[in-house]
């Protein structure tokens, strides 16, 4: 037996190592891209952080001044108030409409296919250039916006020049392109066991009661998924803050983000080792936020398996 | 009109031309011009700054080019100055400058001192025509005898203002030789009378926000605003004096609302038709008529320093540069050269972005009487003899500083900022971008 059991083995390591081969020569896409357009660029910022470089002449080495200076920087500062903001009202405020809608899209009625996708279609081109210039359009004085709440009584200034309501402006935008976490709510609902409902209508539960003690814990794991992914798309949103304030970052730095101010000192002002001290701080920030919110999430997130 | 404009724009360039410290840029070897035939094929780049008007302006005028250089295809794009120069460095970082560009004195020395732009000596005299321009205004594109730019046109400061809303807040246009003081009082006077209007109508808006309107003030004073070796000649004190004295048209009651503005725009409150004056550069007129629809908009000199003159300047200006890293030099010169000499251009553009540079170019413009032409010429003529400084060359670095006072002066406008802070957040500016030399 033990003769003849040898070889096999042998072929199958054998196989294996070509499975491997081929593994990587699929992954090899990525792995470039990975190489060459993420991890390089990442180590040449951190080299660059530490030096003055515009671009043109050959960088400078400084030391730590361009960290330094950020501390003595109003716009660096003001660039975290509005940027924090934004992920504490928004992401909140997206993932609690994303959840309603889903709620209702899995209610058995006819045509949910269709609302569905009409609910789903507004995240698709949220993120795009035309999108922001309606946005803007909308809410100039005289748009659409103004109309409605003068016919409602309501103040008709637009909402564009005036520094205290552009956050709001962005929320909204941010709220209306709720279906990607929408359909991962849908999934995570659909996948709850019936028999969980059915035992509880057995006891008598409540509707609000069964959402309580049956939907919200089994469905804790995709809330923690869909919110740590919303937290860091709203630490770097972009686009729609450069289109509607022209790349300004006004009025009055109210939609200075931090992703467009660091965008303004690397091409406007060409300061490329003070915006990679920048991006890493961003990214220090973001990865200790990110572990801090994984931490914390094991005392609320159920998962199947536990006990 | 002509000698006097080529002495004072040669006192400009004099300074241009001081040797720079050692950090010209690496300028590649350049293969020699080759004179360009009329059916060369070419694929080439231009890109400008200005609105939907300039924009139709170009269009016509490479129409022209084409005529003459059927083979040649120009693809054009354009943006709003903020914007374009983002756009540049963008470009200039990656090696992939447009072939021809349009190039602000305020930009000329970091881009040719970072190796960005081809010495256009190389095609002068083959495919490029400079002989039409003069010395000094030649010159004002020149670092260290190497040609970076050719300015299509000079222009200098000029008060605009729309009679009829003069008419309708019952004021009246300022007096010759009226101070900078006599303008603040006429705003703060007539802010009664436009409240009652919808939307409300301003006499003018805050200067102080204007960079160059600070710099031609100093020149009143007196004061050289840029030094030879790289460092303003100016300090925290002069900013503080000039600022402060437009602090009284920051009160809400007489300023133009900072929240208008921005949802004008691109427009601003003097096109919008809702703020009767205007300081800027006399080639504005024909935007101007265009973007308000009000062709009775008049002309009138900037206000007066204490010695009851103006001291205004000619300002080279829409200089056109070639990317170095162009693989069509020839076709590049062409190009410019067809823009700042061709008599059809001339007419086409008019005084749009300044009185032309070349003779050419001059008698090709309708001078119509009352047409836009017509008009900025008569105002040059009229001020002709108030043009008594020498074009002052900005720093390298200029644009960044100039950029920041602009933000600066719209955070000071919605409240944000005090004088101080103003003061103290552009030195900081001038610090990081304006490097001695």
């Amino acid at each position: 037996m033990s003769s003849t059991a040898a070889p096999p083995r042998a072929g199958v390591a054998k196989a294996r190592r070509r499975d491997a081969r081929i593994g990587y020569a699929f992954l090899s896409p990525w792995l470039i891209g990975f190489f060459f357009l993420t991890a390089g660029p990442m180590v040449a910022s951190l080299v660059l952080s530490f030096t003055d470089y515009n671009i043109f002449r050959a960088p400078k080495f400084i030391g730590i001044d361009n960290f330094t200076a950020l501390f003595s920087d109003p716009r660096f500062f003001q660039a975290w108030r509005v940027t924090l903001m934004y992920v504490v009202i928004a992401a909140p405020l997206k993932l609690f409409a994303a959840l309603l809608v889903a709620q209702l899209l899995a209610l058995p009625y006819k045509g949910q296919g269709v609302f569905r996708s009409v609910f789903y279609a507004p995240s698709l081109i949220a993120a795009s250039v035309s999108i922001a210039l309606v946005w803007r359009a909308m809410f100039v004085d005289d748009g659409i916006v103004s109309r409605v709440s003068g016919l409602l009584g309501l103040p008709t200034e637009g909402w564009v020049g005036n520094p205290d309501m552009t956050m709001p402006m962005f929320v909204l935008l941010a709220i209306w392109a709720f279906g990607g976490p929408m359909v991962i709510f849908l999934a995570g609902i659909k996948q709850i066991p019936q028999e969980l409902y059915e035992a509880a209508d057995v006891d008598g539960a409540s509707g609000f009661s069964k959402w309580w003690n049956i939907t919200l814990p089994m469905l804790s794991p995709t809330i923690f998924f869909n919110s740590l992914l919303e937290i860091i798309h709203s630490f770097m949103v972009f686009g729609s803050a450069f289109i509607i304030s022209n790349g300004t970052g006004g009025p009055a730095g109210s939609t200075l983000f931090y992703t467009l101010y660091l965008y303004q000192r690397a091409f406007t002002d060409l300061k490329m080792g003070y915006a990679s001290a920048m991006a890493w701080v961003f990214f220090v920030v973001i990865g200790v936020l990110t572990v801090i919110y994984f931490r914390a999430s094991k005392a609320w997130v159920f998962y199947g398996d536990q006990k | 009109m002509l000698t006097r404009r080529t002495l004072l724009l040669s006192a400009g360039s004099a300074a241009l031309l001081a040797p720079l410290a050692a950090c010209g840029g690496s300028a590649a070897p350049q293969a020699p011009a080759t004179a360009l035939p009329t059916d060369a094929t070419a694929t080439i780049t231009m890109t400008w700054w200005g609105n939907d008007d300039r924009a139709n302006k170009y269009k016509e005028a490479i129409a022209a080019f084409n005529k003459k250089y059927p083979k040649i295809s120009v693809q054009a794009q354009f943006q709003p100055f903020a914007d374009y120069w983002t756009a540049r460095n963008t470009e200039a970082a990656g090696g992939a400058l447009p072939d021809v560009m349009q190039m602000d004195i305020s930009y000329l020395r970091q881009f040719a001192n970072n190796g960005q732009l081809l010495d256009l000596n190389s095609q002068a005299g083959t495919n490029l025509d400079v002989t039409g321009l003069d010395a000094a205004i030649l010159g004002s594109g020149k670092l260290e005898d190497k040609l970076y730019g050719v300015a299509t046109s000079t222009n200098t400061l000029a008060m605009f203002y729309h009679p009829g809303i003069l008419d309708k807040l019952g004021a009246s246009a300022p007096k010759d030789g009226y101070t900078w003081d006599d303008y603040k009082k006429s705003v703060i006077d007539a802010s009664a009378a436009g409240a009652k209007f919808d939307p409300k109508l301003y006499y003018g808006g805050n200067p102080g926000g204007v960079l160059w309107f600070f710099i031609q003030w100093l020149l009143q004073k007196g004061v050289t605003p840029f030094k030879d070796d790289n460092t303003l000649g100016f300090g925290k004190d002069e900013v503080r004096e000039w600022l402060t004295m437009w602090e009284p048209l920051n009160a809400t009651d007489v300023k133009f609302p900072s929240a208008r503005t921005e949802q004008l725009k691109p427009k601003g409150g003097f096109t919008a038709n809702e703020v009767a004056l205007e300081a800027s550069w006399d080639n504005f007129l024909s935007g101007y008529v265009k973007d308000s629809g009000d062709d009775a908009i008049k002309m009138m000199p900037i206000p007066s320093g204490a010695d009851g003159k103006t001291h205004m300047f000619y300002k080279p200006s829409m200089l056109l540069s070639a990317g170095a890293n162009t693989k069509n030099p020839d076709a590049a010169a062409a190009l410019i050269s067809f823009m700042i000499n061709d008599p059809e251009v001339g007419k086409i553009f008019g005084t749009s972005k300044g009185v032309p540079a070349t003779k050419a170019q001059r008698d090709a413009m309708d001078i119509a009487p009352g047409s836009v032409d017509q008009r900025v010429v008569a105002y040059e003529e009229s001020v002709a003899s108030q043009v008594t400084e020498a074009s002052p060359v900005p720093v390298e670095g200029f644009g960044a500083i100039e950029a920041a006072w602009l933000r600066l002066a719209g955070d000071y406008g919605y409240d944000k900022l005090t004088v101080d802070q103003w003061i103290d957040q552009w030195f900081q500016s001038v610090d990081e971008n304006v490097k001695p030399a």
